[in-house]
C-alpha cells in the first residue's frame, strides 16, 4: 500500500482528534485501507475477454474537470459587486445544493456500509474511531469536489477581492463540506430510528431521486428566474427565517470581515456559520453508537411481502411478446427494473429530466411569444427531448447490482438468446417509456389542442425506432450482466451522436409537414422500417451475444 | 475439566427483538476456559444474533452479558482484543491482497506490522495459500477466503474464538488441521465458540452442546450427557427430537413427488 499525502496532512491534527476520543492511529489505518481499496474499485473479475482496461481512480478526475466546467457560473455572482452578504449568500446556496447531491447520490454507500462493522468492529476499536474514519474519507473526497466546483470562482475572487477573501472562503468551504456530511448522517439516522431494512433503503433511494432531479432542473431554471442585478440593488432586512438558511450564514463573514459591517444580525450570521459546523459535529459523536447499532436494520428483512402471482404484467407480456421465452424475460425484466435499486437511481433522473426538458423550451416560447401562440404552432416537435431518457435506459439495462447472477442465462437452456434482449428492452417499454410518454402526450393536448395527436403518434413511432437504433449500438452485453462500476466508460461517447439523431427525427417530422399528405406518407414509412428494424436489430446483437 | 472457575463468558436473562418480533427470549449460559462450545439450532432462531451481542456488534438487548469480565453494553471495546471472529457471511475488503488484509487486522489488535505479517505469512504457507498471499482476496476461492478467515481470527492470539460456520468450503485435509488446531487451543485454555449446522463436525469437536431453539436454549451438556437423556442416535437425531421435527420423511416424499410433477400435493 502506497502513503498518501493527505493523511500526512491529516497528521497534523492529531491531538485534535485525540481529544475527541478518537484512537488517531487506528483511525489513520482505517482510512490508509480506504483509500488504497478506492484506488482498486475497478473489478478485476473476469467478466468478459473485451478490451475493458483498468483506469485506477480516473473517474474521480474525470467528473472534476466537469466540476470545474460547471463552476465557471460562479464567477460573474462573485466579481459583480461587493454587496457580500447577497452575492456569497447565493453563491453558497448553489454549492451546498451541488454538494449535497454529490454527497447523497455518490457517497451514501460509503456512510452507509455494513461491512465494515463485521470487520472492524468485532476487533478493539471503538465505533466513535470507525465512524469518524468513514466522515473523513467522505470529507476527504467532498473537499477536492468542493475544491474543484468552486476553483475557477476562487481564482477569480483571489484577483478581484484579494487574499483575505480567499481565505474566508476556503476556511468557509471546509465548515461547509463538514456540515453537509453531518447534516446528512443525522438525516440517515433518523430515517434509520424511524423505519428498517427494505423501507429505509426504499426511502433512501427516492430521497436520492427525488434530489438528482431538483438538482438538474432548478440548474436549468436557475439563469432564467433569477434577476440578479436587481437583487442587487436592495436594501437587506433581516426576517426572522432566513436565520434558518445556511447560505445566508457564510454570506456574514465576508460582510463582517471585508465590509466592516458589524450590524447585529451580521455578527449573528457569522456566528452561526463557525458555530453550527461544530455543534453538529459534536452532536453527532455523541449519536455515533445509535447510529452504528441502528445501521445493522439495513440487513434485517421484515418479511411482509404480498403474494402476488400473474397480475397486470402477465397479461401485458402476452400481447407484447411472440415467443414463450420472450414473454418469460419480459416478466423477468419488469421485475429487475421495478425492484433493482441502483437501476433506479441510475435512470430515473433522467426520466424526470426528459419530461421537464419538453417543457423548458415551451416555457421560454410561452416567455417570448405568449400563451396563445402556442396552438397552431410546431413547438410540440420539443416532444422529441423526451426520447433522451432512451439511451440511459438501455444502456443501464446491461447492469446490475447483482450481475453474477447472470450465470443462470448461460445455464438455462434457453433457444433463442435474442428473446432475453428483446424482451427486456420490451419490459422497459412498456413499464417506462410508455406510460411517461402518454402522460406527456396527455399534457401537450391541453397545451397544444387536439390536432396534435397523430403528431403525438408519429413522434412516438420515431421513439420505437430511436429504442432499435439505441439498443444496437449501446446494448451489447446481455441484460443485468455486468456490475454497475463498470458502467459510463466510453459509452457517453456514444450517447452524443445518438441525441443529435433526436433532433434528426424532430427534423424529418418538420420536412414531413411541409408536403401535402407528408405526415401520413412518413407515418407509414416509419412504421414499415420500425417492422424491419424490430427484427433485424436484435439479430445483429445476435452475434455478439454468441460470440462470449 | 474446567481448568478454571472462572466463566470467560456469562450471559443472564438475555432478550433481544427486531421490531416486534422477538429473536432471543431469556438466554442464560456460562462458558468456562478450555470449551469448546456446539452452539447449534435451526436456521433463524437467533445464533448469529448470540455471537453479534457478545461482540458488541448489535445493541438495545435487554438483560446482562459478559465476556471476559467486561460488561459488553459498557462500550468498552479492551475486551476485543482477546477474541478471535469469524463470521458467517464472509465479508472482506476482497480489493486487498492476503498480505495487505492480514497486517491490517493485526495492526487493528495493536500488533506491530512486522509480527503481523510473519505470522500472518506462516499461517498462510501452512495452509497451502504462500503463493497467493501477495494476491488480491477477490482471485480467491471460497475455500481460500475461509481459511484467510479463520487466519485473521488467530492472529491476535485469542482467549476467545467465536466461529460460524467456520468450515464452509474447505477441503477434507484442511479440516483436519483445524479439528486439531481447535483441540490444540483447547488444551491450551483457550475457548471456541462454534456455531455451525453441520452436525457431524459438532459431535466431534465439541465437549459441550448448546442447543437454542425459538430463541431459548433447550438443551446443554456433553454429548454424553444429551445422550443419556433418553435421547439416542447421532447428534442430528437428538437435533431433530429437540426442535420438534420428526415428518422429514413424509416431507421429502412429497418433496420428490412434486419434483417429478405428480399432483399428488395432499402428500402420500
Amino acid at each position: 500500500m502506497e502513503e498518501f499525502r493527505i493523511l500526512k496532512f491529516l497528521d497534523i491534527f492529531d491531538g485534535m482528534f485525540q481529544k475527541f476520543g478518537i484512537d488517531y492511529d487506528t483511525m489513520r489505518k482505517i482510512l490508509k485501507v480506504k483509500l488504497t481499496l478506492d484506488g482498486r474499485r475497478t473489478p478485476t473479475t473476469m467478466l468478459n475477454s473485451s478490451n475493458k482496461k483498468k483506469k485506477d481512480g480516473n473517474n474521480l478526475i474525470k467528473s472534476l474537470g466537469l466540476y470545474i466546467l460547471l463552476g465557471i457560473v460562479f464567477i460573474p455572482f462573485i466579481v459583480l459587486g461587493e454587496s457580500y452578504l447577497f452575492q456569497m449568500s447565493f453563491v453558497f446556496g448553489v454549492i451546498m445544493f451541488m454538494m449535497t447531491i454529490t454527497l447523497v447520490s455518490d457517497f451514501s454507500t460509503v456512510l452507509l456500509d455494513l461491512k465494515d462493522k463485521d470487520i472492524i468492529l468485532s476487533r478493539p476499536i471503538n465505533s466513535k474511531t470507525l465512524n469518524i474514519a468513514k466522515m473523513i474519507h467522505i470529507t476527504i473526497y467532498m473537499f477536492y469536489i468542493t475544491i474543484a466546483f468552486i476553483g475557477p470562482g476562487f481564482i477569480a475572487g483571489f484577483i478581484k477581492h484579494g487574499l483575505l477573501f480567499s481565505m474566508i472562503f476556503f476556511i468557509e468551504i471546509i465548515l461547509m463540506d463538514l456540515l453537509i456530511i453531518v447534516l446528512t448522517a443525522l438525516l440517515y439516522l433518523l430515517i434509520l430510528k424511524f423505519f428498517d431494512g427494505e423501507k429505509l433503503k426504499d426511502i433512501i433511494n427516492y430521497f436520492q431521486i427525488i434530489l438528482t432531479i431538483t438538482i438538474t432542473v432548478g440548474y436549468q431554471l436557475l439563469g432564467r428566474l433569477f434577476s440578479f442585478d436587481e437583487l442587487l440593488n436592495i436594501e437587506f432586512t433581516p426576517k426572522p427565517w432566513q436565520y434558518i438558511l445556511p447560505p445566508i450564514w457564510f454570506g456574514g463573514p465576508f460582510e463582517l470581515i471585508l465590509n466592516g459591517n458589524v450590524s447585529n444580525y451580521i455578527l449573528m450570521f457569522t456566528a452561526l456559520a463557525v458555530v453550527m459546523p461544530i455543534i453538529a459535529i459534536i452532536i453527532y459523536t455523541k449519536l455515533i453508537p445509535i447510529f452504528e447499532y441502528n445501521l445493522q436494520k439495513l440487513n434485517d428483512t421484515s418479511g411482509h411481502s404480498k403474494p402476488r402471482n400473474k397480475g397486470l404484467n402477465f397479461y401485458l407480456a402476452k400481447i407484447v411478446c411472440r415467443s414463450k421465452e420472450e414473454r418469460t424475460f419480459f416478466r423477468f425484466a419488469t421485475n429487475m427494473i421495478k425492484k433493482e435499486r441502483v437501476f433506479k437511481l441510475r435512470v430515473y433522473p433522467s426520466l424526470g429530466f426528459s419530461m421537464i426538458f419538453p417543457f423548458i423550451f415551451i416555457l421560454t416560447a410561452i416567455g417570448s411569444e405568449g400563451l396563445g401562440w402556442l396552438k397552431g404552432s410546431k413547438m410540440f416537435l420539443s416532444l422529441y427531448f423526451v426520447g433522451i431518457m432512451v439511451p440511459n435506459i438501455i444502456m443501464n439495462l446491461g447492469y446490475s447490482g447483482n450481475y453474477k447472477g447472470a450465470w443462470i442465462y448461460k445455464i438455462a437452456p434457453v433457444v433463442d438468446l435474442l428473446s432475453i434482449i428483446k424482451g427486456a428492452v420490451k419490459a422497459s417499454l412498456v413499464n417506462i417509456i410508455l406510460p411517461l410518454y402518454v402522460l406527456i402526450s396527455i399534457v401537450s393536448m391541453f397545451v397544444f389542442g387536439g390536432e396534435v395527436f397523430i403528431h403525438l403518434i408519429i413522434i412516438f413511432i420515431s421513439i420505437l425506432l430511436y429504442i432499435t437504433i439505441c439498443s444496437k449500438i449501446l446494448n451489447d452485453t446481455l441484460p443485468f450482466s455486468e456490475p454497475f462500476e463498470t458502467a459510463n466508460h466510453g459509452s457517453g461517447l456514444a450517447m452524443i451522436p445518438l441525441m443529435l439523431l433526436l433532433g434528426l427525427f424532430a427534423l424529418a417530422h418538420f420536412i414531413a409537414m411541409t408536403i401535402p399528405y407528408g405526415i401520413l406518407i412518413y407515418m407509414v414509412v416509419l412504421i414499415i422500417i420500425n417492422l424491419f428494424t424490430w427484427k433485424k436489430v436484435f439479430e445483429v446483437n445476435k452475434k455478439l451475444v454468441n460470440n462470449r | 475439566m474446567e481448568l478454571s472457575n472462572q466463566s470467560v463468558i456469562n450471559i443472564r436473562n438475555l432478550e433481544k427483538s427486531f421490531g416486534n418480533k422477538k429473536v432471543l427470549k431469556g438466554i442464560d449460559l456460562d462458558v468456562y476456559p478450555g470449551q469448546i462450545i456446539g452452539y447449534i439450532g435451526p436456521n433463524g432462531v437467533g445464533k448469529s444474533t448470540t455471537v453479534k451481542i457478545m461482540l458488541g456488534l448489535i445493541g438495545e438487548y435487554t438483560g446482562d452479558v459478559q465476556v471476559l469480565g467486561e460488561d459488553v453494553s459498557s462500550g468498552k471495546v479492551e475486551y476485543k482484543r482477546k477474541i478471535g471472529y469469524v463470521p458467517e457471511t464472509a465479508d472482506i475488503y476482497d480489493n486487498l491482497t492476503g498480505r495487505e488484509y492480514l497486517t491490517f487486522i493485526g495492526e487493528l489488535h495493536n500488533i506491530d506490522y512486522n509480527e503481523a505479517n510473519e505470522k500472518a505469512k506462516s499461517m498462510m504457507k501452512l495452509f497451502g495459500l504462500k503463493n497467493v498471499y501477495d494476491s488480491r482476496i477477490s482471485s480467491y476461492s471460497k475455500g481460500m477466503k475461509q481459511k484467510l478467515l479463520i487466519i485473521s481470527s488467530l492472529i491476535n492470539d485469542p482467549e476467545i474464538l467465536f466461529l460460524d460456520e467456520p468450515l464452509s468450503g474447505i477441503d477434507a485435509n484442511s479440516v483436519m488441521v483445524i479439528k486439531e488446531v481447535l483441540e490444540e487451543l483447547k488444551l491450551q485454555g483457550k475457548t471456541v465458540f462454534y456455531s455451525s449446522h453441520i452436525m457431524e463436525v459438532v459431535e466431534k469437536i465439541s465437549n459441550r452442546i448448546v442447543l437454542i431453539n425459538d430463541g431459548q436454549i433447550v438443551a446443554d451438556g456433553s454429548f454424553e450427557e444429551l445422550k443419556g437423556k433418553s435421547m439416542e442416535g447421532s447428534l442430528e437425531d437428538i437435533f431433530n427430537q429437540l426442535t420438534g421435527f420428526n415428518d422429514h420423511k413424509e416431507i421429502a416424499k412429497e418433496f420428490v413427488s412434486i419434483v417429478q410433477g405428480a399432483n399428488r400435493y395432499g402428500g402420500i
